[in-house]
């Protein structure tokens, strides 16, 4: 049996040259170029080959149910809001399964940063298309192809006004730990998109496509301006804008709330943890 | 002796109103009350209706006969007469006098107090005190804390409407018999508060709740709790959310609970499993409602116990209590936090819409914040990486929350004795029967159930909310020579078959339950405690009454 504390000492389950390899290393260099207390940071994940990555990182780990990793971690968030609580999932889990609730911890707003790889697909359970599959990715399910359209969370997190809103990708590390650090020192909900190559189950969005695409956003950008960043949301096609899309004005929920503004939660017991 | 006095009107007329104030009237009066409603689910129409029994001794039940009928609309008279006592008196919001009851035109007789139409309630109870043969002290005294803040000419004009209601009835002092004040005592609770303050003074800090009738009651008692005890009471985006938000807070070392009614509790199915896999002190408060599907949402029944009792997938221990009473609903709240951080498992507490709805004035409830223990790990040995799921022999790890020395890991899927994943046969057995082994110490500290008033051949066995009628039931049937005691169970699941099985032994047992089949004798048969009983169910949305169970029992 394995101890706990050298989490990094564990086994990964991803296929080699899985796109989450990319994104664990980034997360790490994120993290430690920001001198984040490990002790302090919990990473929270649903269920998929994205949300193994905790297990994978030296942090506190809650790897919850598939689809389930927002509630969750906004119950810690509430709980102690001096705790970095970082979601790290797939897009089924944050996107399919868990949709109800990513509507509304944006509209909470609450001080989470989540992380979605999204590889455009079902990675676990072996290739069955995802809420952001292209339409027409043919798998052994979608025989046919994908009928229906792409669900665009970065659209919809400007909509919802969210504190930060940005994309990145496993294919451009450098930028993808940029994007960790800016995420985390945001106030309130972080949204970051990590388009994720799967070298098993999408042979469509391969490494090659997503380098081929991807553009960092010009620096005339203005991540304060709505119109500007729902229509940089809006572009994916043979350019797809990489880069920080929106920064909201809203307040974060534990500042705004009238109870959580105070003292965190969990001071309320005397109780020293170990 | 008791007299029952029955408000009736369309939704939307104020039946609640009038019957809170005339509840708590009689309370001040020292008078023990019991109070129930019976309401429509809508907002306006239909007929609801208020009972507002009155005592000169503790009243465990209301009334299946009304003494004192008053009805707001002549159509709630006519739906509600059948159910007038023999010497029952009417009174009808009306001007036509002349019929078989006493006419009173409330609105016509607060608007003469210069008040307005809303102020009937005020003329309204005025006319009953005086046919209880009371005077106007005590609902003077309550209406003017009432309308205090609206300021002095509303409290006058209320006074006023009171006292003429009183007048309008002159002649008819005291024609129904009404019982002598008994120094009962003077604040009155719902069930719905004496859980939320049991929650607060326990330790709560977060609940997280979607609505459902009639659940809602707790949360918004909760919620009005919230700035007081320093509570985070936020609406969940559905039940899918809550335990789960539930886990992670408890996973951060702050005490949460949800509430909810059955239809959101099967949504609750796989954060329940969630948080016996987690080993997390999570509550999970249901309120039962008729069931299947939406089935009678502001109605009362027991009938989720055998599917709380199983809820969630795979095997893990989970606690269910059970509350009879509202002292005892303030009492179990706090235990449900107790146990659920002693044994790190998922607590059920189940009420209904009887229990959380009924008024009665008790000693009042400990208000003082007195928080449970957490039973958070001591420090870990220096040296010795901390695992969170240490196998031990009694099942319980010790808990570590984050922030502090140590990481705590925890996962869903199948994980060894440090948290990270493992798909170890061997490693899958231990943790499962670790998490097992907590049941024996459960078990340990099962609460007894109680016997009322003494062992007998005859066992009315009940649980939950059915206390209070079976009680008084059997205080009628014994009146009749029956030798027949009541068994009240507060706390449901798990079951020590063994050890229950002495109770039942060579006596008849009638399962007095709020559903069709007999839940709980049903658990109890088959963890081997009981072998035969009789059923006697109660599954049309209305809650028990003695007189409902005596008449049964004999029949
Ligand atoms: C309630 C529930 N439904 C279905 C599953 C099966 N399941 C596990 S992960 C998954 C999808 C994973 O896709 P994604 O979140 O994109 O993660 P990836 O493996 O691609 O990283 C599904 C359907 C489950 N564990 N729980
Ligand atoms: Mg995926």
């Amino acid at each position: 049996m394995s101890g706990a504390n050298e989490n990094s000492a564990i086994e990964t389950a991803w296929c080699p040259g899985c796109g989450n390899f990319h994104i664990l290393e980034a997360l790490e260099h994120a993290l430690d170029t920001l001198g984040t207390d490990r002790r302090r940071l919990v990473l929270v994940s649903g269920i998929g080959q994205a949300a193994k990555l905790p297990h994978y990182a030296k942090a506190n780990v809650f790897n919850g149910l598939h689809g389930r990793a927002l509630p969750a971690a906004t119950g810690i968030k509430m709980a102690n809001k001096k705790l970095l609580v970082l979601i790290t999932s797939g897009d089924g889990d944050m996107y399919g399964e868990g949709g109800n609730h990513l509507v509304h911890a944006m509209r909470r707003n609450i001080g989470v940063k989540a992380f979605v790889h999204n590889n455009q697909v079902y990675g676990l359970t072996k290739g069955q298309a995802s809420p952001t599959s292209e339409p027409g990715f043919v798998t052994k399910v979608q025989v046919d192809g994908v009928l229906s359209a792409p669900f665009n969370p970065l659209a919809l997190a400007v909509t919802l006004g969210v504190s930060f809103v940005a994309r990145s990708s496993a294919v451009i590390p450098d930028h993808l730990q940029t994007m960790m650090q800016e995420a985390i020192r945001a106030k309130g909900f972080a949204l970051l998109d990590i388009l994720q190559p799967c070298v098993t189950f999408n042979k469509v969005n391969t490494y090659k496509w997503y380098r081929d695409r991807v553009k960092e956003l010009p620096k005339n950008h203005d991540p304060r301006d709505r119109d500007q960043a729902l229509a940089a949301a809006m572009t994916w096609g043979d350019e797809i804008p990489v880069g920080v899309i929106y920064r909201g004005a809203r307040p974060a929920f534990e500042d705004a709330h009238p109870i959580l503004s105070g003292a965190p939660l969990v001071n309320a017991f005397t109780q020293t943890p170990p | 002796m008791t007299t029952n006095i029955r408000i009736c009107g369309a939704a939307g007329q104020g039946v609640q109103s009038f019957g809170d104030l005339l509840a708590r009237t009689f309370a001040s009066m020292g008078l023990h009350v019991f109070a129930t409603q019976s309401y429509l689910s809508r907002i306006r129409g239909g007929i609801n209706s208020y009972d507002v029994r009155i005592g000169s001794e503790e009243l465990f039940s209301s009334a299946r006969k009304t003494d004192l009928l008053v009805a707001l609309n002549r159509e709630s008279m006519e739906q509600e007469k059948a159910n007038l006592a023999l010497n029952g008196v009417m009174i009808l919001n009306t001007a036509e006098s002349g019929g078989n009851y006493l006419a009173l035109q409330m609105d016509k007789l607060a608007q003469a107090a210069g008040g307005t139409a809303r102020m009937a309630n005020s003329a309204g109870a005025g006319a009953v005190v005086s046919v209880l043969g009371y005077d106007l002290d005590a609902l003077h005294k309550c209406l003017t804390e009432e309308f205090s803040k609206k300021g002095r000419d509303i409290v006058e004009q209320n006074l006023d409407a009171a006292s003429r209601g009183y007048r309008a009835v002159a002649g008819h002092e005291g024609l129904v018999r009404a019982p002598k004040p008994a120094g009962a005592p003077s604040t009155l609770y719902d069930g719905s508060t004496a859980i939320a303050i049991g929650a607060a003074t326990a330790g709560v800090k977060i609940v997280f709740s979607y609505p459902m009738t009639p659940s809602s009651g707790v949360l918004t008692a909760l919620a009005g709790l919230s700035h007081k005890y320093g509570m985070v009471v936020e609406q969940a985006e559905d039940e899918i959310a809550a335990p789960n938000l539930l886990c992670g807070a408890a996973f951060a070392g702050v005490p949460a609970m949800t509430t909810t009614s059955g239809g959101g509790f099967a949504l609750m199915a796989e954060g329940l499993s969630l948080a016996g896999m987690l080993e997390l002190p999570i509550v999970i408060f249901l309120s039962m409602r008729p069931g299947p599907a939406t089935g009678m949402p502001t109605r009362t029944a027991q009938g989720d116990l055998a599917f709380a009792a199983h809820a969630g997938h795979g095997e893990f221990p989970k606690i269910i209590l059970a509350p009879g009473d509202l002292r005892q609903a303030f009492d179990l709240t706090r235990h449900a936090f107790e146990l659920a951080h002693k044994f790190q498992t998922p607590v059920i507490l189940v009420a209904d819409q009887f229990l959380t709805d009924l008024q009665k004035n008790i000693p009042a409830l400990p208000d003082a914040p007195d928080y449970i223990n957490l039973h958070l790990a001591k420090k870990s040995a220096p040296g010795k990486a901390y695992e969170r799921y240490l196998v031990t022999d009694n099942g319980v790890s010790p808990r570590a929350v984050p922030g502090g020395d140590s990481y705590v890991v925890s996962a869903s899927d199948m994980h060894a004795e440090g948290g990270h994943l493992s798909e170890d046969f061997n490693v899958q057995i231990a943790l499962q029967d670790k998490r097992m082994r907590k049941i024996t110490g459960i078990l340990n500290e099962f609460i007894k159930p109680e016997i009322y008033p003494e062992p007998a051949g005859e066992i009315l066995l009940c649980w939950g909310s059915t206390y209070g009628p079976c009680r008084a039931a059997v205080n009628l049937l014994r009146a009749r020579g029956r030798d027949v005691c009541m068994v009240h169970f507060p706390m449901v699941w798990p079951l020590d078959g063994a050890a229950l099985a002495p109770l039942f032994e060579g006596r008849r047992v009638i399962a007095v339950e709020g559903n069709g089949t007999g839940q709980f004798a049903l658990l109890l048969r088959q963890a081997g405690a009981l072998r035969e009983f009789s059923l006697l169910p109660r599954y049309d949305g209305l809650p028990f009454t003695a007189e409902f169970i005596e008449t049964e029992v004999l029949s």
